[in-house]
């Protein structure tokens, strides 16, 4: 994450009842929320934040789908052109020998291809240093942040105050 | 509206369908007759293992969900003590064949006839477990087992709707037959599948085909839930099922149609591998004489659920679970047939009590029946009406059990409120959020 030297005012609550609470009311007042962090997935927020849904399960189909055929063309190849050998009087192209290998390698492409794009797409990874508000957000504590560059700094500090938040701002 | 009135086209639509298999039976005990009644006799298992198991998989889910303090479904349970009050009758239709197996009034079982035992090596060391004296008290007991569970776990669930005060003693009894029945279950239904579906071929065995047949009530019972939902919901009742609960089952139809083919394809795959001559038959004699079925048994009952339920959309549009619902649920009533057919036929025609006269009328009736798919095929394989494919009355066979089924589970289901309304965990199964 770039730095822009944005102005950011956020608000840590304790609970994830009050985190949606406060999403639904500042929706309801047009406040245009930065961010919400909070330390694990939040049922129910992705809608009320109105974010799209992931397309990350079609990246893994494509990923799965390549790891078939990787699979499946790769024994093809391998045990009826370069190199075929006789198992126990099998055929060359013995198709349900080939299954658990094709099953594996489609797993095994679906679950790598999602975590690399997962973290391309998220801008996470080694060396790359991020820059979060605060340490308590991947602990206990539920935020929402405003950026003061869209958002007035002094209401968005008083609807946080009123929704029971402990407020704070950082510049990021 | 808490409460379901079994009535009108409901009614008629089931009556019929019960009017149309006793027809077919019927029409298959004097039309369709071979000497040894085999035709009937396996359409006659073949339904009626495959109702039972529905009923008592619908059961077991119960006890699942009680024991696991699974609470999702808790506000349609209702739909499945119902449709669990049909084992009392699939209990009947059992120990009809038991007593027919008994008495020697069909000759599904090669190990029935005591003769062929006593010369047959592997036969008599089966003897233990295959005889019919087991097989008639075996399902007495076992059956009677579940049925016993089954009632006494609708008699709490019921006499937990009149509590006052919140003390959860039902529940808590509930939870203990839950717990008794899991363990009872996971054996007996692994025995009575051995004995009513895998002795149909006497000599083969295998260890996976418990599960195998299982996993099929499985997925067939959560298509019928699927579908009885979605009948109730049209009616204007069960407006607290939602979206999400329906996109559960969808869940559980596609993960135990995957579950399905890994039991499937595990028991398919060892056996090929190895290619012991013992082994092998069973399935060498369903591909060579039974192709189309099969392969549409795999694509149907693996490529349709897999990919048409893949997406999360698919799950929770009732169209689409309703389609895939139905297909499966025909799918696995096929993957029945192929495990009881190909069996009984040997069966039939290797210990046939039957001059050469009768067999020579049989194949007759099988052209007659036959001529809509081109009397060719009758002449130049061993192609049979009834065993080969299903036929019209095996479908019709098949419609009347599925009618007294649905029959059976609206009229229970009609006989207490939809929601039962002290179950511990019916709040949050009315919050579910998936």
């Amino acid at each position: 994450m770039a730095h822009h030297n944005k102005e950011v005012i956020y608000g840590l609550y304790d609970d994830e009842t009050d985190l949606l609470k406060a999403v639904k009311e500042a929706k309801d007042l047009h406040l245009d929320i930065m961010d919400v962090y909070s330390p694990f997935p939040v049922h129910g927020l992705d809608p009320i934040l109105g974010l799209a849904e992931s397309r990350l399960h079609i990246a893994g189909f494509v990923y799965g789908s390549l790891g078939t055929l990787t699979a499946f063309l790769g024994m093809t190849w391998v045990f009826t052109k370069d190199w075929p050998v006789i198992f126990g009087g099998k055929p060359y192209w013995s198709v349900p020998a080939f299954i658990p290998i094709t099953f594996e390698l489609t797993v095994l492409f679906a679950c790598v291809g999602m975590v690399i794009t997962f973290y391309i797409v998220c801008g996470l990874g080694p060396g790359v240093t991020n820059v979060y508000l605060d340490d308590r957000i991947t602990d206990d504590k539920f935020c929402i942040a405003f950026d003061t560059a869209t958002v007035d700094g002094a209401a968005a500090k008083s609807f946080l105050t009123k929704t029971g938040a402990e407020v704070n701002h950082k510049v990021i | 509206m808490n409460q379901y009135t079994f009535s009108g086209t409901a009614k008629t639509v089931t009556i019929g369908a019960m009017i149309v298999g006793v027809v077919s039976m019927l029409l298959t005990w004097f039309v369709g007759a071979d000497d040894l009644q085999s035709r009937f006799w396996s359409n006659f298992l073949h339904n009626g293992t495959f109702f039972l198991g529905i009923s008592m998989m619908a059961f077991f889910f119960i006890a699942v969900c009680v024991t696991a303090y699974a609470g999702w479904a808790s506000v349609f349970k209702r739909v499945w003590e119902a449709m669990s009050a049909y084992m009392l009758f699939g209990f009947i239709f059992m120990i009809i064949i038991a007593l027919a197996t008994y008495f020697h009034w069909n000759h599904l079982y090669h190990w029935a006839d005591a003769a062929a035992v006593a010369e047959d090596p592997i036969l008599n060391g089966k003897k233990s477990f295959l005889n019919p004296n087991w097989y008639l008290f075996g399902t007495l007991i076992i059956v009677g087992t579940w049925v016993a569970f089954g009632r006494k776990m609708r008699s709490l669930s019921l006499a937990e709707d009149n509590d006052q005060g919140v003390d959860f003693a039902k529940h808590r009894s509930m939870r203990k037959w839950s717990a008794a029945f899991l363990p009872i279950m996971g054996f007996s239904s692994a025995a009575m599948i051995w004995q009513w579906l895998m002795s149909v071929d006497a000599h083969w065995y295998s260890t996976l085909y418990a599960w195998h047949a299982a996993v099929s009530w499985f997925v067939s019972m959560i298509c019928l839930t699927i579908l009885l939902l979605i009948y109730l919901k049209s009616k204007g009742l069960y407006k607290q099922v939602t979206t999400e609960h329906m996109h559960d089952l969808g869940k559980f139809l596609f993960a135990f149609s995957i579950f399905w083919t890994y039991m499937w394809f595990s028991q398919f795959m060892l056996i090929w591998y190895a290619n012991i001559g013992e082994e092998t038959g069973y399935f060498l004699h369903r591909r060579e004489e039974y192709p189309v079925l099969f392969y549409a048994n795999i694509a149907v009952n693996f490529l349709i659920p897999f990919f048409v339920l893949m997406r999360n959309d698919t799950k929770r549009k009732l169209g689409s679970l309703a389609f895939v619902s139905i297909i499966v649920f025909v799918g696995h009533w096929i993957d029945f047939f192929l495990m009881i057919k190909p069996g009984v036929k040997i069966t039939r025609d290797g210990h046939g009590h039957g001059d050469a006269a009768a067999h020579g009328a049989d194949a007759a009736h099988g052209a007659h029946e036959a001529v809509g798919h081109g009397a060719h095929e009758v002449a130049a394989s061993t192609f049979e009406i009834g065993y080969t494919i299903p036929g019209l009355l095996e479908l019709g066979t098949m419609i009347g059990f599925l009618g007294l089924f649905i029959f059976v589970t609206l009229t229970a289901l009609s006989k207490a409120p939809l929601i039962a309304k002290n179950d511990p965990y019916l709040d949050e199964s009315l919050h579910h959020h998936t």
